[in-house]
C-alpha cells in the first residue's frame, strides 16, 4: 500500500494514494473531465489531450492522464481557462467528425456527444467538401464495424488488440490527419474477445454488426446479469425492451465490471449467446411430439414417477441455478432417485483460454462439484427426469424439463431460462454470484421450481 | 508468393543484431533491406520482418506507413521526388514541377525539404540528389535514366 | 566579420573526407587528451565550454552529460541525431560529407565522457549518399582501430520530420512510429530500450574536438556571453550565394547576409527572413536590421534562432502562399498522434488555402488565431506550437497583405 496524501480539487479536500493517476481520481469521484484516450484497463495514453486540469504552480494546463498526484496538489477543473481549453480542443476533434448523430448508432452513448452538448459547441467551422474523406463501413471482422470519419484516434481499440487480447489485428495507419484505424489487408480482427473494442470505442466508430441500429440506445433497459457460457461466469449488462404488441426482448449482452471476475471485458461466445437463449423456446408441454396441456403433462408425469418408484434417476443440467439443483436434490430423495450431472459433455479443451474463457462450459458446474452430486452417466433405469441436461440417456421412460426444444418424443415440460428467473451460481473460482429475474414474457413459462413443485404435490 | 531475404541480406541482419540492445531495432533496417530486394514492402515482407524483430506484423506495418520512402505498392514508373518546400519554392521549384509533369512514364512525387535549400531547387531519383535544377538540366537527367 | 573555423576548418579541403588527408589536417588530435582526462574531466569541460546544442534548441550540452549516470550498472549509448529535416536547413551534411571523421572524433570523446560503448547515428533516409561517405570513414576508422572502445552504427530513417525530435527519434530507432513520447515531469536523460542515453546534434558533436583540444576559453573566445561560441549558420533562397557559412554568434544578421551571401539575388530589396528553419518566426526586413545572431537577440526578436539556417525573401515574394507553402509541410509533417495537431494542423492549411483562393472571410483570420492558440502548449511536442509561432508570426506582421484577399 502506497501512502495516502490529501489534495483539493475545485476547493474540495481529498484523499488519494500518493502517484496514482489523476484522472482515475477525477473518474472515480465523478469529477466531470472530458476525456477519450484514457481507460482504466488500458492505462493512458495521452493522445486526445481532452483532459486537461488546472495545476497550481504550473504554468501550462496539464493533462490528468499523465499527472501523478502530490501531497497538497490543487487541482482546477472547472475554470474559465480550462472550459476554453476543453471546448478548443473538442472542437479541433470534431472538425473532421461527420456529427451526424440523429443517424449514428452510437448516439446515446458517445462521449463525443456528450461532451459537445455540455460544452454547447453544435456547429463545426469547416465546411463538410473540406472535411477528410475516409471509408464509412468497413467490416473489421468478428462483427465489428468501422466507420474511420467518426473515430477520434483515441486508440484504445489498438491498444485493446496490443496489450489485452496480444493478437494485433488492429492498428494506426498512416499519419497526421490521414491516420486511420484498419487491420491488415485480409487479416481480419479475429479473437475471441474481439467485439469488447465496441464497448471500449468512446465514440460511434465501431458498432456491432450484430447490433447495428437494431434499437436505439435509449429505448433500451439494463439489468444486471451473469453469463451462462461457461464457468467464468462473467458478469453482465442485459439490454432488453418490450415493445408495444412484442414480447420482452434481449437485444445484447455488455461486460460488466467486475474485477474479481472479468474486469472489463467478456468474451463474444458469452456476449452473443443471448441469441440462442431465445431462438427455440420450448414453449409448450408435449406428448410423443404432440402439444398438450399443462394440466394433462403434470398428470402424466405424476403417473409416470409413482409407476417408476425406486426406478428412476435424475439428470440436471450443470447450467442450472443453485437453489434450482438443491429443490431438485429434495425432490429426489422424496421419491428415493438417484441424481447425476454428467459433466463430460460440457468440457471443451479448445474453448478455455488464460483470459477468461474457461474449458468447463457450463456456468455451475462448481455447484455440481460443490454438492457431492455423481458425475458420471447413470445406468439404464426405468424413468429418467431429464433437467435441462444437453446430453439423451437410455431409458424406458423420460421426462424432460427443457428451456429450448428438442428432437424428442418423450414427455417433455417448458422451464424458464435463466434470465426468466432468478437464483444464484458459483464460478471455478468459487465466486457466486445472484441473478435476478429480468425478462417478463407475456406468457410466461414456468420456472423449475414452479414445474418441480407441481409434479411433487 | 513468399519472400525471403536474400543470403546476403540475412548475413546482414546478423551483423546488425550484434550491434543493438534489441532485436526490434533492426526494423527500420530490414524495411530498406525488403525495398531494396523487390522495390517495394510486400506484405510477405512484413512477416519475414516481424520475424527478424519480435515485432508484431501489424506493427511493422504501421511503421512501414508512417515513413513516406517506403512504398507498400510496386511502381514500374521512375520515382522523382521533387522539393516544394519554402526554400525551392522560393527558387522555381514550381516551374520544375510544371516541366515535369508533360513527361510521361515517370511518378513525380511531391516531397518536403530534401536539405538541399542551399542548392534549389532540388529533385531525389533513386537516392540520388539533383541540385540547381533548370529545366534543361532536367531533360538531361531524365535522358541519362 | 571574424572568419571562424572550429567546425569547417576541412570544408575546403580536397577529400578531407580521407582519413589520410583528414589525418594530415590534424584529425583525432584530441584524442591524446583522452589519457589525460577522466571521463567526468571532459564532461566539466564541455559545461565550461557553455557549448550549446546546435540541433535546434540550443540547450546546454554539458548539462545533458551530466544527467547521463556513470556507474556502470546498465548500458549508456550515445546517439547523434542527423535528421536534419528542419527546411532551410544543411549544415550538418556538409560535416558528414566533407568532415566525416570530425564528426567520429567527436563521438569517440563523448562515449568517452558518458561512458557509451556504442554510438548511433541517427541519419534522415534522403542522405543516402551522404551516408555513404560517413560510412566509408567509418569503415576507414575501424580498420586504423580508432573504435576499439565504441562501436558506431548508421540508423537511416526513412522520411519523417518528426523523427528529429529526440524521443520521436528513439522510439523510430526501437522499430516503432515515430511518435514524440509524453515529457518526463523532472531532467533525466533520453531512454533507447530503457538505457540512459544522450541525443545529440551532429555539429554539437563536432563542435567536441576543438574544446576538449584547445579548451573551454578558446570555445568561449568566441561568441557572445550567453551564446558562446560559433554556428553553422547558412542561407536558402533569395540569395546570391545561398550556403553555409560558419560564424560566430552575436554576428550581425544583415552583414552576414551581404558578406557570404552577396546580398539578394537580382538586387531586389529584402522583405522578411525566417531566422532559423521554418519553425521559427518570421522576420520583416526592418526587424533583422542591426540584428544579431544568437539565441538572446532572436528571442527578444520574437522569434528564435533554430537551427540557424536563414530562408531569406525578396520584396516581391507572396506572404501567404510563403505561408501555405509552411503550413502544408506541417500538415504532411504531423505524426498525427494528439489531437490539436493532428486535426490543427491540416485545419490551418486549408483555411489559408481557401484565403488564397479568394474564398477567405475576415473570420477566417481570427480562426487562424484561435487554431494558434490551440495548438500552443497543449500538445505532446513542441511541433504544433511551431505552427502557432509560424501562424501569428506571419498574419500579425503581414496582416495587410492578408486583409487585402479577404471579404
Ligand atoms: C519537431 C522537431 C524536429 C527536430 N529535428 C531535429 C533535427 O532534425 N536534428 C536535430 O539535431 N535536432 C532536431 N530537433 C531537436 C532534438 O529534439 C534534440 O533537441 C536535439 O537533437 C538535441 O541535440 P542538441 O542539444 O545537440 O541540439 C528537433 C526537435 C523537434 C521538436
Ligand atoms: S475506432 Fe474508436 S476506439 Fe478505435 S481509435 Fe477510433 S475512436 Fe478510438
Ligand atoms: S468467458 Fe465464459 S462466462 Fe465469460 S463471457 Fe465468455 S462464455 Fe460467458
Ligand atoms: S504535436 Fe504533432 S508532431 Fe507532436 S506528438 Fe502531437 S501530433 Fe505528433
Ligand atoms: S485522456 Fe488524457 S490525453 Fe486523452
Ligand atoms: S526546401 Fe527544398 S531542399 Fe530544402
Amino acid at each position: 500500500m502506497s501512502q495516502l496524501v490529501k489534495l483539493i480539487i475545485d476547493g474540495q479536500d481529498y484523499e488519494a494514494e500518493q502517484d496514482s493517476l489523476l484522472i482515475q481520481l477525477l473518474i472515480d469521484k465523478e469529477i466531470k473531465v472530458p476525456y477519450f484516450c484514457y481507460h482504466e484497463s488500458l492505462g493512458a495514453d495521452g493522445n486526445c489531450r481532452m483532459c486537461m486540469v488546472g495545476i497550481e504552480g504550473q504554468k501550462r494546463p496539464q493533462i490528468a492522464c499523465d499527472t501523478l498526484i502530490k501531497e497538497g496538489m490543487i487541482v482546477n477543473t472547472k475554470t474559465d481557462t480550462i472550459k476554453q481549453v476543453h471546448t478548443d480542443i473538442l472542437e479541433l476533434e470534431l472538425i473532421n467528425h461527420p456529427v451526424d448523430c440523429p443517424t449514428c448508432d452510437q448516439a446515446g452513448e458517445c462521449s463525443l456527444q456528450d461532451f459537445y452538448m455540455e460544452y454547447g459547441l453544435h456547429s463545426s467551422k469547416i465546411t463538410i467538401e473540406e472535411k477528410v474523406k475516409h471509408n464509412k463501413a468497413i467490416d473489421l471482422g468478428s462483427n465489428v464495424m468501422l466507420d474511420q470519419e467518426r473515430c477520434v484516434l483515441c486508440a484504445r481499440c489498438t491498444r485493446f488488440t496490443d496489450k489485452i487480447t496480444g493478437t494485433h489485428e488492429l492498428g494506426i495507419v498512416g499519419r497526421g490527419d490521414e491516420a486511420k484505424v484498419t487491420t491488415m489487408p485480409n487479416r481480419p480482427l479475429s479473437n475471441p474477445y474481439a467485439m469488447n473494442v465496441v464497448d471500449l470505442c468512446p465514440v460511434g466508430a465501431l458498432t456491432s454488426k450484430d447490433f447495428r441500429f437494431s434499437q436505439r440506445v435509449w429505448l433500451l433497459e439494463s439489468a444486471d446479469g451473469v453469463c451462462h457460457g461457461c464457468a467464468k461466469n462473467c458478469s453482465i449488462i442485459i439490454d432488453h425492451n418490450k415493445l408495444k404488441y412484442k414480447d420482452d426482448t434481449i437485444y445484447r449482452f455488455r461486460p460488466r465490471r467486475n474485477d474479481a471476475i472479468n474486469g472489463f471485458f467478456i468474451c463474444d461466445t458469452g456476449r452473443l449467446s443471448y441469441r440462442e437463449l431465445q431462438e427455440n423456446r420450448q414453449e409448450t408441454p408435449l406428448l410423443d411430439g404432440v402439444k398438450i396441456s399443462e394440466d394433462k403433462a403434470i398428470e402424466k408425469a405424476k403417473e409416470l414417477i409413482l409407476l417408476y418408484k425406486r426406478n428412476t434417476s435424475i439428470i440436471i443440467d450443470a447450467n442450472l441455478y443453485t437453489q434450482e439443483i438443491e429443490a431438485i436434490v429434495a425432490f429426489a430423495q422424496e421419491i428415493g432417485a438417484d441424481v447425476y450431472a454428467p459433466l463430460d459433455i460440457y468440457r471443451d479443451e479448445a474453448f478455455g483460454d488464460d483470459m477468461l474463457r474457461s474449458s468447463m462450459r457450463a456456468a455451475n458446474a462448481q455447484t455440481i462439484i460443490n454438492m457431492d452430486i455423481n458425475t458420471q452417466k447413470p445406468k439404464k433405469v426405468g424413468l429418467i427426469l431429464n433437467f435441462n441436461h444437453p446430453e439423451k440417456f437410455e431409458s424406458a421412460a423420460t421426462i424432460n424439463f427443457l428451456t429450448h426444444t428438442r428432437a424428442e418424443t418423450a414427455l417433455t415440460l417448458p422451464i424458464a431460462t435463466f434470465t426468466e428467473s432468478s437464483g444464484s451460481l458459483t464460478n471455478e473460482d468459487g465466486i457466486t454470484q445472484f441473478s435476478k429475474k429480468v425478462i417478463h414474457k407475456n406468457i410466461p413459462v414456468p420456472t423449475l421450481i414452479e414445474s418441480l413443485k407441481r409434479v411433487s404435490q | 508468393m513468399s519472400f525471403k531475404f536474400t543470403e546476403d541480406n540475412l548475413l546482414e541482419i546478423e551483423r546488425l543484431k550484434k550491434r543493438y540492445p534489441a532485436p526490434q531495432a533492426l526494423c527500420l533496417p530490414s524495411l530498406w533491406m525488403a525495398q531494396y530486394q523487390e522495390g517495394y514492402i510486400s506484405l510477405e515482407a512484413i512477416d519475414a520482418i516481424s520475424q527478424v524483430t519480435t515485432i508484431p506484423a501489424m506493427e511493422i506495418y504501421r511503421v512501414a506507413t508512417f515513413y513516406t520512402m517506403f512504398h507498400l505498392e510496386k511502381s514500374d514508373k521512375i520515382e522523382v521526388d521533387v522539393c516544394k518546400t519554402l526554400s525551392c519554392k522560393l527558387c522555381g521549384s514550381d516551374e520544375i514541377l510544371k516541366h515535369l509533369e508533360s513527361k510521361s512514364d515517370i511518378k513525380i512525387n511531391h516531397v518536403e525539404c530534401l536539405g538541399s535549400c542551399g542548392t534549389a531547387p532540388v529533385m531525389q531519383i533513386n537516392d540520388k540528389n539533383y541540385e540547381n535544377l533548370t529545366n534543361t538540366k532536367v531533360d538531361a537527367i531524365l535522358k541519362e535514366l | 566579420m571574424r572568419e571562424c573555423q572550429i567546425v569547417s576548418r576541412k570544408f575546403h579541403i580536397e577529400n578531407a573526407c580521407t582519413l589520410r588527408v583528414a589525418k594530415e589536417h590534424g584529425a583525432y588530435n584530441s584524442l591524446v587528451k583522452l589519457k589525460e582526462y577522466d571521463p567526468q574531466h571532459i564532461t566539466q569541460i564541455i559545461k565550461e565550454s557553455m557549448l550549446r546544442g546546435k540541433g535546434g534548441g540550443g540547450a546546454p550540452a554539458g548539462m545533458k552529460w551530466e544527467l547521463m549516470p556513470l556507474d556502470d550498472k546498465k548500458p549508456n549509448f550515445l546517439v547523434v541525431n542527423c535528421d536534419e529535416s528542419e527546411p532551410g536547413t544543411f549544415k550538418d551534411r556538409q560535416i558528414i560529407s566533407k568532415d566525416p571523421h570530425l564528426l567520429i572524433e567527436g563521438i569517440i570523446l563523448t562515449c568517452y565522457a558518458i561512458k557509451a560503448k556504442a554510438a548511433y547515428i541517427y541519419i534522415r533516409g534522403e542522405y543516402k549518399e551522404y551516408q555513404e561517405i560517413l560510412q566509408n570513414a567509418i569503415d576507414e576508422a575501424y580498420s586504423a582501430g580508432l573504435l576499439k572502445e565504441c562501436d558506431i552504427t548508421i540508423h537511416r530513417g526513412a522520411g519523417a520530420y518528426i523523427c528529429g525530435e529526440k524521443s520521436a527519434l528513439l522510439e523510430s530507432m526501437e522499430g516503432k512510429r515515430g511518435h514524440p513520447r509524453l515529457k518526463p515531469k523532472q531532467k533525466e536523460p533520453e531512454w533507447f530500450f530503457g538505457n540512459a542515453t544522450l541525443v545529440n546534434n551532429v555539429e554539437t558533436i563536432a563542435t567536441v574536438p576543438f574544446i576538449v583540444k584547445n579548451g573551454a576559453d578558446a570555445y568561449r573566445a568566441y561568441g557572445t556571453e550567453k551564446s558562446p561560441g560559433t554556428l553553422l549558420f547558412a542561407m536558402s533562397g533569395h540569395i546570391n550565394r545561398p550556403g553555409v557559412y560558419e560564424a560566430e554568434f552575436g554576428t550581425n544578421m544583415l552583414e552576414y547576409i551581404n558578406h557570404y551571401g552577396g546580398g539578394i539575388k537580382n538586387g531586389k530589396k529584402l522583405k522578411a527572413l525566417i531566422p532559423g528553419g521554418v519553425s521559427c518566426g518570421v522576420l520583416t526586413a526592418k526587424e533583422c536590421e542591426g540584428l544579431t545572431l544568437d539565441y538572446e537577440a532572436l528571442r527578444s526578436a520574437g522569434s528564435s534562432l533554430g537551427t540557424g539556417g536563414m530562408i531569406v525573401m525578396d520584396e516581391d515574394t507572396n506572404m501567404l502562399e510563403a505561408l501555405k507553402n509552411i503550413l502544408e509541410f506541417y500538415h504532411e509533417e504531423s505524426c498525427g498522434q494528439c489531437t490539436p495537431c493532428r486535426e490543427g494542423s491540416g485545419w490551418s492549411d486549408k483555411i489559408v488555402g481557401r484565403i488564397l483562393e479568394g474564398n477567405g472571410t475576415k473570420e477566417d483570420l481570427d480562426k487562424l488565431f484561435e487554431l494558434a492558440d490551440i495548438m500552443n502548449g497543449k500538445t505532446i511536442c513542441v511541433f504544433a506550437p511551431s505552427i502557432s509561432t509560424v501562424l501569428v508570426s506571419f498574419i500579425s506582421k503581414f496582416r495587410d497583405e492578408f486583409e487585402a484577399v479577404v471579404s
